[in-house]
């Protein structure tokens, strides 16, 4: 293959992006393993290798090449691992991700319509194993109740001080239930999750446009129906996913203001889908809504910017 | 495909010298003393003239479109990275760049001069003892900043419309290395025999502007100058990193040669893998323009929208989509094919 110009190659390269993300989403949950669950940081590895694994059965039979280490699944399966109970049984976990790497990531590279494979394998698990997809049963003995401070408070309005939930600690027993924030591994500690955020952003690993449109919007909306915006914002992953699930590059619109829109469309749904639906993990649907409008957002902002360029006047 | 080419950018061909290892070409006819538009046209055409900034477009051709128009700028605004020559012929050539640029001007009738030349490089001190008679415009230190577009959008405050070539706004866009050739031929009375260009090895430490005549291969270049390298290692890429190609040791000089990089081939080669849609390629596209959903059209062949002309129209070919396109695609070589659909 012959040497094409530019000779000069700037920024990172795609194979490592997964890696990174993959790297930083390892952070919150070797954490999450030292401090209450200690087997978790292996199984999350395992699922990874799983993935990883899958992928190289696929391309070894599709696409007939070998390739070793798939960043790519090993990061969606651990995705769907860290952002489900540690309770989930192996079976289901393996199916889903199994489901998200052979059905949704690999065969629609290149199609102009994709959608989040990890959220497709968690829309699997909650639909076929709704028991379990909430069982919140933090390691803890003392903990007997299973619901999430975002339950809680949707259901008898227990807001929960932000603050505490930023450190993922509970200073005292909050409401002699809980000593920690239950909820998915990866998503307990949100200060140490938007610190990640910034490093990701600052090493060009995810772009900043979509996760803080959704941040935003989503603030704004919940705010609009009378709830407690920072206690949202902190609450149940709302910045697990706008760090690691909004900003896949794969399933969200190129475009920069298409990405902002498509920012805002997540936001926004997963706000009315928290406030006047029952469903709980409102973020699977607005991310897989989002997903749907991202190729049509892709087409009105190329026209748009057609438009522009064509209303530009001689002197 | 190339990952990396890891250049020392503090070290790059001094600005301040200009080599001249070959014999000067002898004088062929007389100058030219009498500048009007109509002998002034035909002149361009005896010597030869393209424009030496890398379009190869007959400069006659330009000026006569341009007749009329109010200004001229001295397009010394070199933005391909690791190329000084534009900024050592203006330091060292002086008199027949200022000599080309009057004959311009008065060809086409220009009141006003323009030096445009980017911040970094020769100091603003240097240029106007050189160049006192003309006006500055300094320009970042970025690529992409010299193309016509960029100029014309800084000078005038106001984003061309697509397709718009620079006469029409009354500008007249020239490169330094054109004018010194204007200059040299009515001097001088020598046609463009040569053109000065930036020689450069990193591997070996090698940075140096020289002026080199037309129509050498590179092999007798090299052969001057004592390199040698190995072609399995090593490769050459004429006219810049950003735009330029591979071309082989026997290869000509051309006219629009603006540089010669012999560069290591990096061991870490990477192919083409599908897109990510990362969306990186419309962050770094100095129009705004949206590279990728070009490249998509393209190969399906959807190309007759009225916003696919437009962008297509708009693109300028600098490669910037390509350079930093994590997954190595090239889109700019798609986009030249776009070209061809317009
Ligand atoms: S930079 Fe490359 S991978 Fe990213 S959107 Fe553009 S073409 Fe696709
Ligand atoms: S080559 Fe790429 S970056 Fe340069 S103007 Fe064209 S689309 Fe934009």
């Amino acid at each position: 293959m012959s040497i094409v110009s530019p000779f000069l190659r700037m920024g990172s390269r795609s194979s490592g992006m997964a890696a990174w993300a993959l790297l930083a989403l390892l952070v919150p949950c070797s954490i999450y393993s030292v401090l209450y669950d200690s087997t978790f940081i292996w199984r999350l590895i395992g699922y990874a290798l799983i993935g990883s694994m899958a992928e190289t059965i696929y391309t070894l039979i599709v696409k007939r090449k070998r390739r070793l280490v798939c960043t790519g699944s090993a990061f969606t399966a651990a995705l769907i691992a860290a952002s489900v109970p540690t309770s989930m049984p192996f079976l289901p976990m393996l199916f889903s991700i199994l489901i998200a790497v052979w059905i949704v990531k690999l065969p629609m590279v290149e199609l102009p319509l994709r959608f989040n494979a990890a959220m497709a394998g968690r829309l699997f698990l909650m639909l076929m194993y709704p028991a379990q997809i909430v069982n919140w049963g933090t390691p803890t003995p003392d903990v007997i109740s299973t619901a999430t401070p975002q339950e809680l408070y949707r259901s008898e309005g227990f807001p929960l001080e932000w603050s505490e939930l930023l450190f993922g600690r509970i200073e005292e027993i909050w409401e002699d239930l809980f000593l920690l924030v239950p909820g998915s591994p990866g998503e307990t500690f949100p200060l140490l999750l938007l610190i990640l955020g910034g490093v990701l952003c600052w090493k060009r690993i995810i772009t900043w446009r979509t996760p803080i449109a959704f941040l935003i919007s989503f603030g704004v909306t919940t705010t609009l129906f009378g709830n407690n915006m920072l206690f949202n914002l902190c609450s149940s992953a709302t910045i697990f996913s706008a760090l690691f699930i909004v900003t896949d590059p794969v399933s969200t619109p190129m475009s920069k203001s298409g990405r902002m829109a498509c920012g805002i469309i997540m936001g926004v749904s997963n706000a009315l889908i928290r406030e006047f639906t029952f469903y709980t993990e409102a973020i699977v649907y607005a991310v897989l809504i989002g997903n749907l409008c991202a190729p049509l957002l892709d087409r009105i902002s190329f026209i748009a910017q057609g438009r522009r360029l064509n209303n530009r006047t001689l002197l | 495909m190339l990952r990396k080419i890891t250049i020392n950018w503090n070290k790059l061909a001094d600005f301040r010298v200009l080599e001249n290892p070959f014999p000067n070409p002898e004088r062929i006819f007389s100058g030219l003393d009498d500048i009007n538009p109509e002998t002034f046209l035909d002149f361009l055409d005896d010597i030869g003239l393209v424009g030496m900034g890398g379009s190869g477009f007959r400069t006659s051709e330009k000026i006569k479109a341009s007749i009329g128009a109010h200004t001229l700028v001295i397009n010394g605004v070199e933005c391909e990275p690791g190329i000084t020559a534009d900024q050592s012929v203006l330091l060292n050539d002086s008199l027949w760049v200022a000599a080309g640029a009057n004959a311009c001007a008065k060809a086409v009738g220009a009141t006003k001069v323009i030096l445009a030349t980017k911040d970094g490089g020769i100091s603003l001190d240097d240029l106007n003892k050189r160049y006192g008679e003309f006006s500055m415009e300094r320009f970042a230190a970025k690529y992409p900043a010299g193309a016509e577009k960029l100029i014309l959008k800084q000078l005038t405050g106001k984003t061309p419309p697509p397709g718009l070539r620079p006469y029409q706004w009354g500008y007249l866009i020239q490169n330094v290395v054109s004018l010194r050739a204007i200059g040299r031929a009515i001097i001088d009375g020598i046609p463009v025999m040569e053109r000065p260009l930036t020689l450069t090895m990193p591997s070996i430490g090698f940075y140096k502007n020289a002026v080199i005549p037309v129509g050498l291969t590179i092999r007798e270049v090299l052969e001057v100058y004592k390199i040698s390298f190995d072609p399995s290692t090593h490769l050459i890429a004429d006219s810049g990193l950003m735009m330029g190609h591979e071309v082989s040791l026997d290869d000509v000089i051309e006219k629009t040669t603006l540089s010669l990089f012999i560069l290591k081939r990096d061991s870490a080669w990477h192919d083409e893998r599908p897109c990510t849609r990362c969306g990186t390629c419309n962050t770094a596209c100095p129009l705004g323009l949206h590279p990728y959903s070009l490249v998509e059209r393209i190969k399906k062949d959807k190309v007759s929208s009225a916003a696919f002309k437009a962008q297509m129209t708009e693109c300028f070919l600098c490669g910037v989509c390509s350079a930093v396109c994590p997954s190595d695609i090239p889109i700019v070589q798609t986009l030249k094919e776009g070209k061809k659909c317009l």
